[in-house]
């Protein structure tokens, strides 16, 4: 699943390690996700948008067939 | 230790349960299996690992109705199907006490226990599954 999760993170100037540790998970789980491989929780999303300063389409919208 | 919080490792770590729950069961059914070939049916069941196969079967399959009640379209009445439940479990019962009770050795007191012990048997899955459909009923129309 493709996100902006990567980007967002750079611009508030967080780490993988950073965000991960904000957000009460693990770096590997953040780097998953950031990849694309992992398809986390609605719960973990807002976690990570509250912790990048964003709002959930912000980071996690994708267009339809785009 | 620390709790693990992140979903994902909680995730991983269920599945990992599952792949050792396979490999138990397997080894159980192997142990089972290898004292029903070697010393008989009788033997086997005297063994105290049949005792927990059978244990965790009656508990998946009590849970796995929970599963079943929701996955299944609720267009019948639970009511509908509760009696229609009973009506044939009373069948069943009643059919398997009578020829218990014609079988040689075996008197009618012996067909009408037989028939009541299936009866109850039989009885607690169906009310438990009644008061599942129930309950989802009542959360659907909230």
């Amino acid at each position: 699943m493709d996100n902006k999760v990567k980007i967002s993170r750079i611009q508030v100037n967080l780490t993988q390690q950073q965000l991960a540790e904000k957000i009460g998970v693990t770096r590997q789980t953040i780097s998953l996700i950031e990849k694309g491989k992992y398809n986390p929780s609605l719960k973990l999303c807002l976690d990570i948008c509250n912790a990048v300063n964003k709002t959930l389409d912000e980071v996690f919208w994708i267009e339809k067939g785009g | 230790m620390k709790k693990i919080t992140d979903e994902r490792l909680v995730l991983q770590n269920l599945k990992n349960i599952r792949i050792a729950f396979i490999i138990q069961t397997i080894g159980i059914l192997g142990i089972l299996g290898y004292d029903l070939v070697t010393s008989g049916l009788d033997e086997m069941r005297k063994n105290p690992l049949w005792t927990v196969f059978i244990i965790t079967a009656v508990v998946s399959a009590y849970l796995s109705m929970s599963i079943s009640a929701d996955h299944e379209d609720n267009k019948m009445n639970p009511l509908k199907n509760l009696i229609i439940s009973l009506i044939i479990l009373i069948l069943i019962t009643t059919i398997v006490g009578f020829f218990v009770s014609l079988t040689q050795g075996f008197s009618l007191i012996n067909g009408v226990i037989v028939g009541v012990i299936l009866f109850i048997c039989g009885l607690i899955p169906i009310i438990y599954i009644y008061y599942l459909r129930k309950k989802r009923q009542d959360k659907d129309s909230e």
